[in-house]
């Protein structure tokens, strides 16, 4: 009986881990094939065939991708900065004030319930806007708006992080005549650098795989990686080696960048309900 | 500036959970934190949003404003064949992914609870599909989905079945986007439920130890009434982010064989930045909003328990 649920448990967890990793081995894998061989079963590098970095050195050299790359970067870490800063001092407000008429709970309700709203019913009034701003296809539209998407999760994040601080030391730090802003800024934040950090990535992380907007605003010089991967197949036909590089190369900054936060993106995923 | 921040400490600051509220003076300190996101969600959530209420109102076609046509675009809605469709297909979809991912992930986080080696591991491997980049995943699918001898049907016809037709069949088609959404957001369901167990009390269980309780009887009377609030949780995130779908269908399918595949957000988005047809995608928004109140007003009542604790 206990061997019988250690084995079913053992294929279960093994079944489960081939589902989730197998498409990323895959990837991988068709990107360091030749494309004579992609349709043949094999499956060790070295082994069984001989690997290749050309599809990688040819993408990478392609103007493109790289000004995509380049692109996806600005917008993350731009929106990511600007969501971090709003947030910051929204959370510390919230955590450490008190508010009435709202309240402090229908304040943090508000700035969360911006997550239930159909992203797609934003499209015409951003796209008429920008345009109006004269910020279509630009980088800077993406910043503003995925600044404006990430915010929620960096104001519950933190508003949590602040409330775990001992006040002691804010306290203290009065006493010994500094102002409510001195303290934020020497005490509170130095203290909460890894939240901060946490959720600087994370935001990051959801800016760089937005595609919505930025399908919606961008039409040549402000391109980010996910609008690129989009058009691709529609122009060339489905070259499984290009594909493998640039799925990767896509995917592989935000699933670091989460990694790096672990810790704190049960809090952000679940907006707040559990600490994780 | 100094003096303002000086009497902050005493009268607008929380002390404790009964903190008495300040009497004599209003402090300003606590508006300059929270100002500027309240002013940034106001200019960049807010103002939109009403300003699709009114492009709403108005035959606004190529990013100018016709006539004042009221609820016209709203009627449009009704005898769309076409946005119809798009609703039927995005039920279908939600139908088909939250209900497998539920209880996927629910019955994983159970099965794998129980474990103590190896859950951090299982954390992060957990967190790869989660935050890889949708579109990017749709579009690696299309060669996972390969119909002559790409893997999937490799091994369906090395066990003896006969390969899908995936992209080309309306049907499979629509499998296929569901299959490639169950692969990303399983793992999200498998994280939370996870989380929820580890924290709930052991001492509960210790209890019905004693009292000679079984497994079932741990799940049913314990595990099940105290994960429930998370549970409705789960399912009402899940229910809101797939009623967006988009990215997933867009790389995988572009919304067909014909419109087997075209999501109620891909179809809105064609309205808007195809057709530029913007009052009436935005008459689309609007109703594809009061889909998801709806919902989000049906279960928000199981849920807030969650949040009130330390509010």
């Amino acid at each position: 009986m206990r061997l019988a649920y250690r084995a079913g448990f053992g294929a279960i967890t093994v079944l489960a881990l081939f589902f989730v990793l197998f498409p990323f081995y895959w990837a991988f894998l068709n990107s360091i094939k030749r494309p004579e061989e992609t349709f043949q079963p094999t499956w060790i590098p070295f082994l069984q065939f001989q690997p290749t970095l050309e599809h990688w050195r040819s993408q990478l050299a392609t103007p493109e991708i790289r000004h995509a790359l380049l692109n996806s970067v600005i917008i993350s870490i731009g929106a990511a900065t600007l969501a971090l800063a709003l947030g910051t001092l929204a959370a510390y407000g919230l955590a450490r004030f008190r508010f009435s008429r709202p309240s402090n709970g229908a304040l943090t309700t508000w700035f969360l319930s911006q997550r239930v709203l159909p992203p797609v019913m934003f499209v015409t009034p951003f796209f008429l806007l920008m345009r109006q701003f004269g910020l279509l296809d630009s980088v800077l539209a993406l910043v503003l708006l995925n600044a404006t998407f990430t915010l929620p999760f960096a104001v519950i994040i933190l508003s949590q992080t602040f409330r775990e601080l001992p006040r002691e030391l804010e306290e203290a730090a009065w006493v010994d005549g500094a102002s409510h802003l001195q303290s934020f800024l020497s005490v509170v934040l130095p203290l909460a650098l890894p939240g901060l950090a946490a959720t600087w990535v994370i935001c990051m992380a959801f800016s760089w795989n937005e595609f919505l907007f930025a399908l919606s605003l961008t039409s040549k010089s402000a391109i980010p990686m996910p609008v690129i991967i989009a058009g691709a197949e529609h122009t060339r036909g489905v070259q499984f080696w290009f594909v493998g590089v640039n799925v990767l190369l896509t995917m592989l900054v935000p699933i670091v960048l989460a990694l790096l936060a672990q810790r704190y993106i049960i809090r952000g995923l679940t907006l707040g309900a559990l600490k994780g | 500036m100094d003096s303002a921040s000086d009497n902050s400490r005493s009268l607008g600051y929380e002390t404790g959970p009964k903190a008495a509220p300040s009497k004599t003076r209003t402090d300003y300190t606590k508006f300059v934190f929270i100002g500027p996101a309240v002013i940034w969600i106001v200019a960049f959530t807010i103002f939109p949003l009403f300003y699709a209420l009114y492009t709403s109102l108005y035959t606004f076609r190529f990013g100018q404003r016709f006539g004042f046509v009221g609820v016209g675009n709203f009627t449009r809605l009704v005898t769309d064949e076409n946005l119809l469709s798009s609703l039927r297909v995005t039920l279908s979809f939600v139908a088909g992914t939250v209900t497998v991912e539920m209880v996927l992930g629910v019955a994983l986080a159970l099965l794998l609870s129980r474990e103590i080696r190896g859950t951090n591991v299982m954390r992060g491997i957990a967190t790869l599909p989660l935050f890889a980049t949708p579109v990017a995943v749709g579009y690696l699918a299309i060669t996972l989905y390969y119909e002559q001898d790409g893997p999937i049907n490799s091994l369906i016809q090395a066990f003896g079945g006969k390969g899908i037709p995936w992209l080309s069949d309306p049907f499979w088609a629509l499998v296929a986007v569901i299959l490639v959404d169950i692969w990303q957001w399983t793992p999200f369901v498998f994280l939370i439920t996870l989380a929820g167990l580890q924290g709930l009390p052991s001492e509960l269980y210790d209890a019905a130890r004693v009292d000679g309780a079984g497994a079932f009887q741990n799940f049913r009377y314990l595990t099940l009434p105290l994960l429930a609030p998370l549970l409705w949780l789960i399912l009402l995130l899940r229910l809101v982010e797939a009623f967006r779908i988009f990215d997933i269908p867009v790389s995988l399918t572009l919304g067909g064989p014909g419109r087997a595949t075209e999501v109620y957000s891909l179809y809105t988005y064609r309205s808007a930045m195809r057709f530029f047809d913007h009052g009436y995608a935005a008459a689309q928004g609007v109703l594809l909003l009061v889909i998801v109140m709806l919902i989000v007003s049906l279960i928000f009542s199981r849920v807030r328990g969650l949040y009130e604790e330390e509010r």
